[in-house]
């Protein structure tokens, strides 16, 4: 089958996180099961405009805001007749591939909707335009759409929006060796994340204040770079270690030495992190948001109420049988292999092939 | 050694939203014989397979009201201690422990008050936020809601003619009992999601029937209806003077809204719910 796969950048971008793994993954499994795969995205400094990567092929045009007209202009001059079918991948703002590829079915993805990280990752008015006008008219347009997504959480956003023929594919994982550590004496939690403020480090700062009044030795870890940094660092109080970015290795050890792991996203598409913890044996307490409920029940782990005292407390209660019973590691700490997830798309987009009638093809 | 039983029992109707992280916060209570039983009035969405999946024991289909949903599911509980949820809520981990031990240490105690904290999105779930934290502690207000289970049934269990009000209804009737009340420390934390006014008003209309109800059977019922405590902790009021305006907007809101659904009853005006709840 020849796919075409619009995305707004590929793992070669600087800015490349775990929506652009989970395209990548699957594309290379797909072209090397046999199918002839393309991937539109944004130009990247340094690398060419179009190259082979994996068995698949690379296109690159446009920047961060132009790239979804690129995709236009370069499919009306190669794209006509080339494709059996185009996924469009949506990262906030959509191709909208469906307006404007007439003669290919397109089938929509969607990793997760912004929604309030609007208000995390943009000026006020930017915020509000972005949140109550731009967004829900970008989702809207996918209403009639198949759409995929990796979570109950983001098929539930988009249903909100009128979005309700929705396909839930499984989150994929590529497990690490668990190293052979033990738990730490002191009771330790670990949080790992880029440090922006939707990811809110400085309320596990907060509980960890607050937790530290019934349980003075906890010991917290902090991981991961980003602009906060700094600020962390002047605030956080004894017991509190901000890390910075630590090496995959380190990452790792800490990971499986904590008693536990916690979360507190204000939304993602799974919560990869989640899943990571819980394959080295750290169960995890997160946040009740989106995507994070999906990979912790997943994960057997504990939801929380958003608020730093609630994240306090249930570390204080829970802490005592952290600490006394052993939390065996989850295959795939309740993702899944890529192998699945590769086919489970594969099998995704076949079954809507099938429902398109073959005279709109 | 075998300790007693702790039984949860939550009636839902259509509580997607919520049901998942409620039963999961049961299931993960730091105490291990617990049993949670839903009881779930016909929804049309998939409360009850999330009910399941999040770790219920059990869930029963039964209605037709929330009183009689916890009613039933008491009788097919089997715990020496009886729980009552609502779905929107969220336990700490050691609520189960909490209850067994305060049981268990004070034989002469027959029933248990949960302190609640509320939380959610926007503006005015801050005000009830500020409002339910002056509360905390405040016997006119707060109803207990874990019971030993011979004492909940010497009362006969939840007034099946109320849908609002029932909770401090069954409060005042195990008092009159000779019940003795006590509390634990540990929270229940209150899923109010995104209120709104309109919808607060229409609730609270729709509830406003059973006030009256309430009213007529309990003679010193309308000091829970004044929540005098509210001016209690005067200095938290003085510390967030825009959530105690926003406050004082949403109380005279719902009071307008009790008000006009007590003037329905009285009139034999059934008003209907607006939106789902359980």
């Amino acid at each position: 089958m020849r796919i075409l796969v619009l995305t707004w950048r590929d793992l070669a971008h600087e800015a490349a996180g775990g929506a652009e793994v989970y395209t990548e993954q699957v594309t290379r499994r797909w072209a090397a099961a046999g199918h002839e795969v393309t991937l539109f995205a944004a130009a990247v400094p340094g690398r060419p405009d179009e190259e082979m990567v994996d068995g698949y092929r690379v296109v690159r045009r446009g920047g961060k805001l132009t790239v979804y007209r690129a995709a236009r202009k370069w499919y009306a001059a190669n794209g006509h007749g080339q494709f059996d079918v185009v996924i469009d991948m949506v990262n906030t703002v959509p191709f909208r591939a469906h307006q404007w590829i007439k003669d290919t079915p397109v089938i929509a993805f969607f990793h997760q909707t912004a929604e309030e990280c609007w208000h995390f990752n943009a000026p006020l008015p930017v915020a509000v335009l972005g949140r109550y006008v731009l967004e829900p008219r970008w989702i809207k347009a996918y209403r009639d759409r198949t759409v995929m997504v990796v979570s109950q959480s983001t098929a539930d956003a988009l249903a909100r929006f009128g979005v309700n023929n929705t396909v839930i594919l499984p989150e994929g994982f590529e497990p690490v060796a668990v190293p052979q550590v033990q738990k730490e004496e002191k009771p330790t939690i670990v949080w790992c994340a880029r440090l922006v403020p939707y990811k809110r480090p400085q309320d596990v700062v907060e509980a960890a204040r607050i937790a530290r009044e019934q349980i003075p030795d906890l010991q917290v870890w902090i991981m991961g770079g980003g602009p906060m940094l700094e600020e962390l660092r002047k605030t956080a109080p004894a017991g509190v270690d901000i890390l910075g970015r630590v090496d995959e290795n380190d990452k790792i050890e800490r990971m499986a030495r904590a008693h536990v792991h916690v979360a507190t996203s204000a939304r993602e598409g799974w919560g990869l992190v989640v899943s990571e913890a819980a394959a080295l044996g750290t169960p995890t307490i997160a946040y009740n948001t989106p995507g994070l409920k999906d990979s912790t029940m997943a994960a057997q782990g504990q939801l929380c109420p958003p608020e730093p005292a609630a994240l306090a407390a249930f570390i204080v209660e829970s802490m005592p049988r952290l600490q006394s019973e052993p939390f065996a590691p989850i295959p795939y700490g309740g993702a899944h292999s890529w192998d699945e997830v590769a086919g489970s798309m594969e099998w995704a987009v076949m079954e809507f092939l099938g429902r398109v009638p073959a005279d709109a093809i | 050694m075998n300790r007693p039983t702790v039984s949860f029992v939550v009636p839902t109707r259509n509580s997607a939203r919520t049901i998942s992280a409620c039963v999961m916060s049961l299931r993960n209570q730091a105490y291990d014989n617990v049993e949670i039983v839903v009881v779930d009035n016909e929804s049309t969405d998939d409360t009850a397979q999330r009910a399941l999946a999040a770790g219920a024991d059990r869930v029963i289909i039964a209605g037709p009201e929330r009183c009689a949903q916890r009613n039933r599911g008491a009788r097919e509980s089997t715990g020496a201690f009886v729980v009552f949820i609502d779905s929107d809520m969220v336990m700490e981990p050691a609520i189960a422990a909490q209850i067994v031990d305060a049981f268990e240490s004070h034989p002469h105690l027959g029933a248990l008050i949960i302190p609640e904290q509320s939380f959610g999105d926007g503006f005015w779930t801050k005000c009830r936020v500020l409002e339910k934290s002056l509360y905390v502690g405040n016997e006119s207000v707060e109803a207990a809601r874990a019971f030993r289970r011979e004492v909940f049934e010497a009362v006969g269990g939840w007034n099946e003619n109320l849908t609002a009000a029932e909770d401090w209804d069954l409060d005042d009737r195990i008092r009159a009992h000779g019940t003795i009340v006590g509390r634990i420390d540990a929270f229940i934390w209150h899923d109010e999601g995104k209120l709104r006014l309109r919808g607060t008003f229409g609730k609270k209309r729709y509830y406003g029937q059973w006030i009256a109800a309430y009213l007529d059977a309990h003679d010193d019922g309308a000091r829970r209806i004044r929540r005098s405590g509210l001016l209690d902790k005067k200095a938290d009021l003085l510390r967030h003077p825009l959530l105690t305006s926003g406050m004082v907007t949403l109380k005279s809101v719902e009071a307008a809204g009790i008000y006009a659904g007590m003037r329905d009853a009285r009139s034999n005006r059934i008003a209907v719910l607006p939106g789902a709840r359980s």
